[in-house]
């Protein structure tokens, strides 16, 4: 019989689905008797459901430009380096 | 490792390189190639940045730091992880550095290991995702975010948001997969809890506003 804290220790891995068949066959019992391990359960999957629908930050456009700048100068100065007279 | 790589596929892109081709041509001084790869990753190289170090500006100096170091070390680049790997393993680095060199507020791993729940918990009645979002609920998705430590919340952000394997993260931080799983445990209790109390609070409010 696994103690509260054992199942607490082990919510990440069943939500991902890593834990052998019968460890999470057992876990999932424990969640089903047991309301505080089901509402450790149900808000950590609400959490990670969540984030995964966080939609994703858009980068600026003027964002690109610049890099794209920063790495014209670099290689300019790359260029300059391995040929310092312009030769 | 092949989730997060550029594969060509079909006859319609048949023409595009994939990520090691570029590689390779950008390390013999093909500019193109290294901007084609640029143009692959930054918007998701920007992504992590800014969810790691939280404004825009030092999220900017982040992507700038990444692609300029990927610059300078391409050559040196030997394909052991494919490019992706590489190019995140370079951006989370920067944006730790940047968030431990600005000494921002945040909690060290050892205090971050609370595990106990809070009392609120089971005032969060988990339903459809939908229901919960909303502005108030991304700020508080935020700041729950921030209040972790950035060891934490990089794997977190790999791991929860961008969606990355346990394997990929491991490889991008250089830590064991065990390692990243205990990692992302805790860090996810951390948040939840967090998260928790955002929603208690915002239902009592909503209680005690149908009150009156």
């Amino acid at each position: 019989m696994m103690t509260c804290k054992e199942v607490l220790d082990t919510l990440s891995s069943l939500l991902d689905e890593e834990l052998r068949q019968e460890v999470a066959t057992e876990i999932r019992k424990h969640i089903g008797n047991c309301s505080d391990c089901r509402a450790e359960f149900d808000t950590l999957t609400m959490t990670i459901k969540l984030y995964r629908h966080n939609p994703k930050p858009v980068m600026p456009a003027d964002c690109h430009d610049r890099l794209v700048k920063v790495l014209e100068i670099e290689k300019i100065r790359n260029r300059h380096e391995s040929n310092p007279s312009g030769s | 490792m092949t989730l997060m790589t550029h594969r060509t596929s079909g006859t319609a892109a048949a023409a595009a390189p994939n990520d090691e081709e570029l590689v390779q041509r950008a390390q013999q001084d093909d500019e193109r190639a290294f901007g084609e790869l640029v143009r692959r990753y930054e918007s998701k190289v920007y992504s992590l940045a800014l969810r790691m170090v939280r404004n825009p500006e030092d999220a900017e100096d982040v992507l700038q730091d990444t692609f300029l170091r990927a610059f300078r070390g391409i050559k040196s680049f030997r394909g052991n992880s494919t490019f992706s790997t590489w190019i995140y393993r370079i951006a989370a680095n920067s944006a730790l550095m940047r968030l431990r060199k600005k000494q921002l507020p945040t909690v060290s791993i050892e205090d971050a290991d609370e595990r106990e729940s809070p009392i609120s918990i089971l005032d969060w009645k988990p339903g459809p995702v939908e229901q919960l979002l909303s502005q108030e609920t991304f700020r508080a998705m935020e700041e729950a975010i921030e209040s972790l430590p950035p060891e934490f919340r990089q794997v977190f952000i790999l791991r929860d948001v961008e969606e990355l394997s346990n394997a990929e993260v491991a490889e991008i931080l250089d830590l064991s997969v065990a390692a990243v799983k205990s990692r992302l445990h805790r860090a996810r209790l951390k948040v939840r809890n967090r998260l928790a109390a955002f929603f208690s609070d915002s239902n009592t409010k909503r209680a005690m506003g149908a009150r009156s």
